[in-house]
C-alpha cells in the first residue's frame, strides 16, 4: 500500500455487512479512531435495523481556523450535496462528536454500481467533512475566480491543534505545510523525504505536477500566521496548485492528498524504518555468521540452529565467559 | 492531545488469526489469518557487479517491501499470482518470523485500523511460554519503528480470563484451556499471575482436527479434489464438528438414521470450475474426539486433554486447586464445537469425583471431605475471548498506568519490556 | 579514499593481531575471581598503552589492551544529521543483540560509537586471525550499512515524492 486510501475501512465493511443481513436486527455500538485524531462512533439498534447513527470528531482546531457550530465551514453543504436523502444531520451531534449522521440504508439506490460508490463516499466521511473548505477554494481555482470577501490566507485544521495555510490567488493556490514530528529520528527522515519532494518535482516525467519548495524558515506567504503555528522542526512545504490539477475528476484526489499530506509523509517514515529494521537484521545474521567462522570446531556445528537461541544451554566454559560481564 | 484519552489499541496475534481493534468495543474490528504475502522476487536476484543495475534493482527492492498484503488478501494473491510468497509469521505461538511480523503489524496499522501509532497505546498479546528476548524484539519493533507512547504486552491467557470479568463476577484465578489453531496450553493462573511452572502444552491444536478431518474424508474415498481439501477440512471442521457424549452412542445414531446425521458438501473444483457433493460423516463428532481420545490421531500423544488439565492442576500450589477447578475458561477458536465445555466438565469431575471417594476410602470414611466444585465456563465470545480481555483491561484507567511508555524505552532500553507488571484492573 | 581505508584497516589489524596476546589472569584483589583487566583498571602494572588509530577526526579506533583483556572501541563517520541518526540506530540495534555476538560490548566507550570487548576466553575458543578479520569486516560491513540505508531513506524519499506528485497529473 503505498497511498492513503480516502475511505475508512471498517466503516465501509461494516455498513456493507450491514446492508447483507439488513434483515436480522442486530445490536451495534462501535468506537473507534483514525490518523490525525478522527473519531467514529457508529450506532444501529434492535428497533431500527437499517437506520445507522454514524457520528464523527475532527481534530481541535486551533485558534486560526474557522469553524462554524463545530465544523469546518462549507461541511454542512457538502455533506447534503455528497450524500442527498439518504443521509439526515441531526442537530446537536452526539456528545462528544462534532456531528451525527442518521443514515437511512433503505432509502439506498437500487442499482448496485452506484450504491456501492455511494457507500464508499459514506465511508469517506472524513475527507467531505474536513476537506470541505479547502473544495470550495479549489473548485474556485478550478473555474478561475476568487471570491472577493476570501481572506488572503487561509487556516484549516488537518491535525488536532495544527493546521495549514492556503493562500487562494485567480491563477494559483498556494498551499503551505507547517511540517512537525514528535520523534528526533522521525525529523530527520521525514526532512530528508521532504526535500526530495523538491528534487522528484523536476525530474522529466513530473513537470505538470504541482511546483513544490521546501524551507527550514516560514515561507513569505504566511506573514499574517500567528507565531504558535509558525514554529516548526521539519521546515515548512509549499505546493502551488494550478487550474489543471482540480480538473474535473481529480479534485476529488487532490483535495485528499493534500489534507492528509502529514500523514502520507509519517506513513512512510515509519514504514521505511521497518525497512532498515528487515535490511539490519540481515546484516546482523551475516556478521553472526562471521564470528561463527572463528570458532573452533565450527565448521561441523554451523547449522546448529540452537546456537542463538534464548534457551541455549550455557557450556561450562561459557558460563564463565559470562560471570565477565 | 494525550495518547490515554484516546483508545487503546489491543492486537491479539494468534498462530492462525490475529483479531485486532479498540479497546472499549465489545468485538474486534477485523479478524483476519496471520499470513503474509511478501513479493520477494526482487531479493532472489543475485547482486550483478555493474554499478548501475544495482541502483535499478536498489529501487526496485526499495518499493517492493510495501508490496505487500495480509490476511485474506494475502492469501488471495497468493492463489492468484505466483510472485507472492506466503509467510506465516507465527509459528506455535511464537514469532519466528520477525520480517514478516513487523510488516504484518505495519498493515493491520496503516491498513485495518488505520490509526496513528503515535496516538495510541498499544495493547499485545504473547504466549505463556514466549522468551523474554522475543518481548524485547517486539518492544523494539513498536517504539521505534510505530513510536507508540506506550506498550503492555499481556499473557494471553491472563487476559481470557479477563474476558469472564464483565459476564460474571471478576475472578482472576483459574485454569485457562486456550486451543487455538496452532498450539493448545492449559495455563492455571492465581490472582492475576500465571502459575508458570504448572503450564502444560498439548501438541494437539485446532490444526490436527483439521488435518484429522481431512484424513477421514480422504480414506473413505470423498470426491474432493486434493488441491483444496484442506480449506474444505477447515470448513467442514468449522460448520459441522459436535462434541459427542459417547462416541459409541453416536456412531449407533448416524448408522440408524443417516439421513438426519449425514450432511453433504458442495463446493466447486478451483481448476475446472465444475460443482462437486461429498458427504460429511463421522468426522463430524470424531474431528473434536481427538482431544479427548488423542490416540485416535496419534501414537505420540496419548493423555486426554481432561487428564492434562487435571494433572495441571494437581501440579498448582494446594491452596489454590479449589480455586482452580472451579473456573476453568475456556478460549481459542478450537474450543466452539458444540458442547465441548460439557463433555469437558463431565470428564474432568469422574476423574476428581474418582480421586475423592479413593481418598476417602483410604481413610475409612471417617473423615468426609467437602465435594470439589468442577465449573467449565464458556461464553459466546470464547472465539475471541483473548481480544475481549485485553478490550476490557485497555479501558481501565490504570492500564495506562501499567505500560511501558516511550520515555521509559528511551531512558532504559528494551529490556524494559520484559516484565508488564500486573495491575489493579485485574482484580 | 578507498586507498585511506585500507591503509586505516590494515593499520588496526596489525595493531590487533600485536595486541591480541592475551593471558588466563585471575583478579589480583578478590579470590577466585576473574575479571577483564581492561574494564577496572585498578592494577596500573597489567595495563599496557592504549593505541589511537585515527582515519580523520570522525573516525578513529581505540585499542586498549590489558593482561587477559582487550577492548576496542570504533567511532564511525558520521557526515551528517541523517547519516547520524542511522549509526545510532543500527548500533542501538547491533547493542540489543550483543548477547548473539559474545564479544561485543553493550554500551561503547564515552567518546565512541561501539565497542568490543575480547577476553583471553574469547581467545581460546576462537582462533585468532578469524577473530580479527570479524573485527575488520564488521567495520566494513557498518560503514557500507550505513551509506546502503542512507541511499535507500533517499530513494524511498523520491519514490514517495512521486508517488504522492503522481496524483496531480
Amino acid at each position: 500500500m503505498i497511498l492513503l486510501q480516502s475511505h475508512s475501512r471498517f466503516l465501509l465493511d461494516t455498513l456493507l455487512s450491514r446492508l447483507q443481513n439488513i434483515e436480522k436486527a442486530v445490536e451495534l455500538d462501535y468506537h473507534w479512531a483514525e490518523f490525525d485524531d478522527v473519531r467514529y462512533h457508529i450506532q444501529v439498534t434492535m428497533k431500527n435495523p437499517h437506520i445507522v447513527l454514524l457520528s464523527v470528531s475532527l481534530p481541535t482546531p486551533p485558534p486560526e481556523t474557522v469553524f462554524l457550530s463545530g465544523l469546518p465551514a462549507g461541511a454542512i453543504e457538502a455533506i447534503k450535496a455528497a450524500y442527498g436523502s439518504v443521509v439526515q444531520i441531526l442537530d446537536p451531534p452526539r456528545d462528544g462528536f462534532n456531528l451525527t449522521l442518521k443514515l437511512n440504508l433503505s432509502k439506498l439506490p437500487t442499482d448496485e454500481e452506484y450504491k456501492h460508490a455511494l457507500l464508499v463516499k459514506i465511508a469517506s466521511v472524513r475527507e467531505v467533512v474536513l476537506g470541505a473548505p479547502l473544495r470550495v477554494i479549489l473548485k474556485q481555482l478550478a473555474s478561475r475566480t476568487v471570491a472577493s470577501d476570501i481572506d488572503p490566507l487561509v487556516a484549516l485544521v488537518h491535525r488536532p491543534k495544527e493546521s495549514f495555510f492556503l493562500i487562494p490567488q485567480a491563477e494559483k493556490v498556494t498551499v503551505v505545510f507547517p511540517m512537525r514530528f514528535k520523534d528526533s529520528i522521525d525529523i530527520v527522515l521525514a526532512t530528508s523525504f521532504l526535500q526530495e519532494f523538491v528534487d522528484a518535482r523536476r525530474t522529466a516525467g513530473l513537470n505538470n505536477a504541482p511546483y513544490c519548495m521546501w524551507s527550514p524558515t516560514p515561507p513569505l506567504e504566511l506573514k499574517g500566521a500567528p507565531d504558535e503555528a509558525l514554529s516548526v522542526n521539519a521546515g515548512f512545504v509549499t505546493f502551488v496548485v494550478l487550474p489543471r490539477h482540480v480538473e474535473g475528476k481529480k479534485l476529488d484526489r487532490t483535495v485528499w492528498s493534500l489534507s492528509t499530506f502529514h500523514a502520507y509523509v509519517s506513513y512512510h517514515v515509519k514504514c521505511s524504518e521497518g525497512f532498515m529494521h528487515t535490511r539490519m537484521r540481515r546484516r546482523v545474521e551475516s556478521l553472526i555468521e562471521a564470528l561463527d567462522r572463528a570458532k573452533l570446531g565450527m565448521e561441523n556445528a554451523r547449522n546448529n540452529a540452537a546456537q542463538n537461541r534464548s534457551f541455549k544451554r550455557l557450556s561450562l566454559k561459557e558460563a564463565r565467559n559470562h560471570s565477565f560481564n | 492531545m494525550d495518547p490515554a484519552s484516546r483508545p487503546a489499541v489491543v492486537i491479539d496475534n494468534g498462530t492462525g488469526y490475529t483479531k485486532m481493534g479498540f479497546a472499549g468495543n465489545v468485538e474486534p474490528c477485523y479478524i483476519v489469518p496471520t499470513v503474509v504475502a511478501v513479493n520477494e522476487s526482487f531479493l532472489n536476484q543475485s547482486r550483478s557487479t555493474s554499478k548501475a543495475s544495482w541502483i535499478a534493482q536498489h529501487n526496485a527492492g526499495v518499493m517492493a517491501d510495501l508490496d505487500f498484503f495480509i490476511g485474506d488478501e494475502a492469501l488471495e494473491k497468493s492463489r492468484s499470482s505466483s510472485t507472492y510468497n506466503l509467510s506465516y509469521p507465527i509459528s506455535h505461538g511464537q514469532v519466528d518470523n520477525w520480517d514478516s511480523m513487523e510488516r504484518f503489524w505495519q498493515q493491520c496499522i496503516f491498513n485495518y485500523l488505520r490509526c496513528d501509532p503515535e496516538d495510541h497505546y498499544f495493547l499485545l498479546t504473547e504466549s505463556p511460554l514466549t522468551a523474554p528476548e522475543s518481548r524485547e524484539y517486539t518492544g523494539e519493533i513498536m517504539f521505534e519503528t510505530f513510536n507508540v507512547p506506550g506498550l503492555y504486552i499481556a499473557v494471553n491467557s491472563v487476559l481470557a480470563l479477563a474476558a469472564g470479568y464483565t459476564t460474571s463476577k471478576c475472578e482472576m484465578t483459574g485454569v485457562v484451556v486456550d486451543v487455538g489453531d496452532g498450539a493448545s496450553h492449559v495455563v492455571p493462573v492465581a490472582e492475576g499471575y500465571v502459575i508458570g511452572s504448572s503450564i502444560k502444552s498439548v501438541p494437539i491444536a485446532g490444526r490436527d482436527v483439521t488435518l484429522f478431518v481431512q484424513q477421514l474424508m480422504r480414506e473413505r474415498g470423498e470426491n474432493v479434489p486434493p488441491e483444496d481439501s484442506f480449506d474444505v477440512a477447515r470448513k467442514v471442521k468449522e460448520m459441522y464438528c459436535y462434541t459427542s457424549s459417547d462416541i459409541v452412542k453416536e456412531f449407533n445414531k448416524h448408522d440408524k438414521e443417516p439421513s438426519k446425521y449425514i450432511k453433504q458438501w458442495k463446493g466447486i473444483k478451483p481448476k475446472t470450475g465444475a460443482p462437486y457433493t461429498c458427504d460429511i460423516g463421522y468426522e463430524r463428532f470424531l474431528g473434536p474426539e481427538v482431544f479427548f481420545n488423542p490416540e485416535i490421531y496419534s501414537s505420540d500423544f496419548t493423555t486426554p486433554l481432561p487428564v492434562v488439565i487435571d494433572k495441571c492442576i494437581q501440579s498448582a500450589p494446594i491452596d489454590t486447586r479449589r480455586s482452580l477447578y472451579k473456573n476453568i475458561v475456556l478460549s481459542g477458536g478450537s474450543t466452539m464445537f458444540k458442547d465441548f465445555h460439557r463433555r469437558l466438565q463431565r470428564d474432568i469431575k469422574k476423574i476428581v469425583d474418582a480421586r475423592l471417594r479413593a481418598s476417602e476410602a483410604r481413610v475409612g470414611g471417617e473423615l468426609k471431605s467437602h465435594p470439589v466444585e468442577v465449573n467449565v465456563v464458556s461464553h459466546p465470545i470464547q472465539r475471541y475471548a483473548v481480544w475481549f480481555g485485553g478490550s476490557v483491561l485497555a479501558s481501565t484507567p490504570e492500564f495506562f498506568g501499567a505500560c511501558h511508555t516511550k520515555a521509559e524505552y528511551e531512558e532504559y532500553g528494551a529490556s524494559i519490556c520484559r516484565t508488564n507488571p500486573v495491575f489493579k484492573g485485574m482484580y | 579514499m578507498a586507498n585511506t581505508l585500507r591503509l586505516y584497516l590494515t593499520c588496526i589489524r596489525n595493531t590487533l593481531d600485536a595486541a591480541m596476546c592475551l593471558q588466563n589472569f585471575p583478579c589480583q584483589e578478590v579470590e577466585r575471581h576473574n575479571k577483564p583487566e581492561v574494564e577496572l583498571k585498578t592494577s596500573p602494572e597489567l595495563l599496557l598503552n592504549p593505541v589511537l588509530i585515527c582515519r580523520n577526526e570522525a573516525e578513529k579506533c581505540l585499542i586498549e589492551t590489558s593482561i587477559n583483556s582487550l577492548r576496542i572501541s570504533l567511532k564511525v563517520k558520521q557526515a551528517d544529521e541523517l547519516e547520524n541518526i542511522l549509526t545510532k540506530k543500527f548500533l542501538r540495534f547491533l547493542s540489543m543483540r550483543a548477547e548473539a555476538f559474545q564479544v561485543l560490548r553493550r554500551k561503547p566507550v564515552q567518546g565512541y560509537d561501539i565497542s568490543f570487548l575480547i577476553t583471553n576466553y574469547h581467545c581460546e575458543e576462537m582462533q585468532k586471525h578469524k577473530l580479527i578479520d570479524f573485527i575488520i569486516q564488521f567495520m566494513e560491513d557498518i560503514d557500507k550499512e550505513i551509506s546502503e540505508l542512507k541511499m535507500s531513506v533517499n530513494t524511498r524519499g523520491r519514490l514517495v515524492a512521486t508517488e504522492f506528485l503522481k496524483q496531480f497529473i
